[in-house]
């Protein structure tokens, strides 16, 4: 190989070192005995993992994480498949605005939104600061991207339009179009919107940790709380996440690779 | 299933549209717009009147100095995403062996998934005091502490293009794989040689790509919070930290501040977000 060819491998191993480096290293000191003073773990043991998963806190955190991903992933697909479907067949004139309020979450930074929430349903007399639900509230906003998008790319490959025609002059109705027409023919899109849904809901920190705290503790606040005092069950915890994100990741590749258009590629942190 | 939808009650009469879009735009409204316009009026109002006192009374030197932190780490990490991440896109889309294609584009996929809590820890395990690469370095005689900290901002550079750098790869490359055969070889057969190509060619079509990602990128990095908190607590001071601070109680404040320093982190984010959106629009259209 020339010298002039092997910039290619320098910079794509560089690359995989610098991404795989920081995953392995949690991975091993999830399952070290010791390991500040030598280069390598001075031995290995699961300990660590059976101390963290046998903690109440864990199953507990484990639990809301998941029913709080659920419940959003609902909501999401309730929301946004009907509007998204009516606005492109009947209403065309409120397009433009579902597209807006699609965009808008991309440029409010969560701590921004927190506060705006807390800002206006502090004053108002509805039961919703400090509840699980305000949170998903917030993380449906948070999300509303993602669902809004996979659901108008898949409505866009099927041609809802002649689908709905089509079932309308065999005698449907518009809801039963949708429910038994389209929403079979999107299920991918709506697969990989919830996909990605529940996996930036799962991760998320910022929302849960201002928005509810400690009331209704979540898996991510979890982890951040035993990284300020036990590194290596925090490390089994964070191996956990990547794992999960791992796995959800692999599903979406899955979805996408069904002759899927691609997915939306904007994570929020 | 069938017989239960037998049973319902034919509809022949469609459902109203705004029966599916009252719900979503109720909600939008409530949860997007009315968060959003309250704090608007809270920082713009003052005794009544629109005045921008709140802006010129919350910007004291230290939340300036958030704000050019916050700034100076999303310009960088932002820049750095763009240039590096571009350069692993190209050797990826160029290289020979597809298996090496697939492979590291997956890793990029999935990784750009990892982020916040987790990914801050993996970076204290990795390159804290007692690092991993920390104590690999040292073996071989660079020690890293304490001119480099993990809980410093130069530490915190490195965390984001954890996630800076997979998303740039994942935002480029249809940009780079639609340039790549056709356009090289049309250039080179009119005798165009590398360098005219990419400054005649390759640069042009790909400049608004470019442009659009570093702005996403950009504003994925200021609007960053849980890699921060979790990496340096309140030790870097960020906007997003402060704001969160002031959430949280932590600091007194005069809440028509605190909304004035929101709105400002939302205007920068809105301009990132509003450019990204225009040149996406342009290169689709280009496309078309």
């Amino acid at each position: 190989m020339t010298v002039r060819g092997l910039w290619r491998p320098v910079v794509l191993t560089a690359f995989v070192l610098f991404m795989v480096i920081p995953l392995v290293a949690t991975v091993l000191l999830s399952a070290a005995t010791r390991w500040d003073r030598t280069i390598w773990p001075e031995g290995f043991t699961l300990a660590w993992w059976a101390k963290v998963t046998a903690r109440s806190g864990f199953r507990e955190t484990l639990v809301n994480s998941l029913a709080v991903s659920l419940v959003t992933v609902i909501g999401a697909v309730l929301l946004v498949t009907p509007a998204a479907y009516w606005a492109r067949l009947r209403a065309p004139r409120a397009q433009p605005w579902i597209e807006l309020l699609a965009i808008v979450p991309f440029g409010l930074p969560g701590v921004v939104l927190a506060l705006g929430l807390l800002r206006f349903y502090a004053n108002v007399p509805v039961p919703l600061v400090n509840t699980p639900a305000i949170l998903v509230a917030a993380y449906l906003v948070l999300t509303l991207p993602f669902m809004f998008r996979s659901i108008v790319n898949a409505l866009d490959a099927i041609d809802a339009r002649v689908l709905t025609e089509a079932a309308h002059s065999l005698g449907a109705g518009s809801v039963r179009s949708l429910v038994f027409v389209i929403a079979p023919n999107i299920v991918p899109g709506i697969l990989n919107g919830s996909l990605l849904v529940f996996s930036t809901v799962f991760a998320e920190f910022t929302l849960a940790n201002l928005l509810v705290g400690s009331r209704f503790k979540t898996f991510p606040i979890f982890l951040v709380e035993f990284t300020r005092f036990d590194a290596r069950q925090a490390s089994a915890l964070a191996v956990m996440s990547f794992l999960i994100a791992w796995i959800l990741s692999l599903a979406l590749i899955w979805v996408a690779g069904r002759g899927e258009p691609s997915r939306e590629t904007i994570t929020m942190r | 299933m069938t017989a239960f939808h037998q049973r319902r009650p034919r509809r022949r009469a469609w459902l109203p549209a705004t029966l599916a879009l009252t719900p979503f735009f109720l909600f939008g409204l409530a949860f997007e717009v009315v968060p959003v316009l309250v704090l608007v009026r809270s920082s713009l109002i003052v005794d009544g009147g629109p005045s921008l006192d709140s802006f010129r009374r919350a910007l004291t030197p230290f939340m300036l100095a958030s704000f050019r932190n916050s700034l100076q780490l999303s310009l960088t990490t932002a820049v750095l995403g763009v240039t590096l991440g571009t350069t692993v896109a190209y050797a990826l889309v160029t290289t020979r062996t597809s298996a090496i294609r697939h492979l590291l584009t997956a890793l990029a996929d999935v990784t750009t998934n990892f982020g916040g809590a987790p990914l801050a820890f993996a970076f204290i395990v990795t390159l804290g005091s007692t690092g991993v690469v920390t104590m690999l370095l040292k073996a071989v005689g660079v020690d890293l502490y304490p001119r480099f900290r993990i809980y410093s901002e130069s530490g915190l550079t490195v965390a984001y293009l954890y996630f800076q750098l997979p998303l740039m790869i994942l935002l480029i490359l249809p940009a780079l794989l639609g340039l790549r055969a056709e356009l090289r070889e049309a250039a080179t057969s009119l005798g165009a040689t590398p360098a005219q190509f990419w400054l005649r060619v390759g640069i042009p079509i790909l400049a608004p790509s470019l442009l659009g990602s570093f702005l996403l990128l950009f504003a994925n990095a200021f609007g960053a919070y849980a890699t921060a908190w979790t990496l340096t607590g309140p030790d870097v001071n960020l906007v997003t930290v402060q704001i969160a601070a002031l959430v949280r109680g932590e600091v007194q404040l005069d809440p028509s501040l605190a909304d004035a320093l929101a709105l400002l982190s939302l205007a920068v984010m809105a301009l990132c977000v509003a450019g990204q959106q225009w040149l996406s629009r342009r290169v689709r259209r280009g496309a078309a």
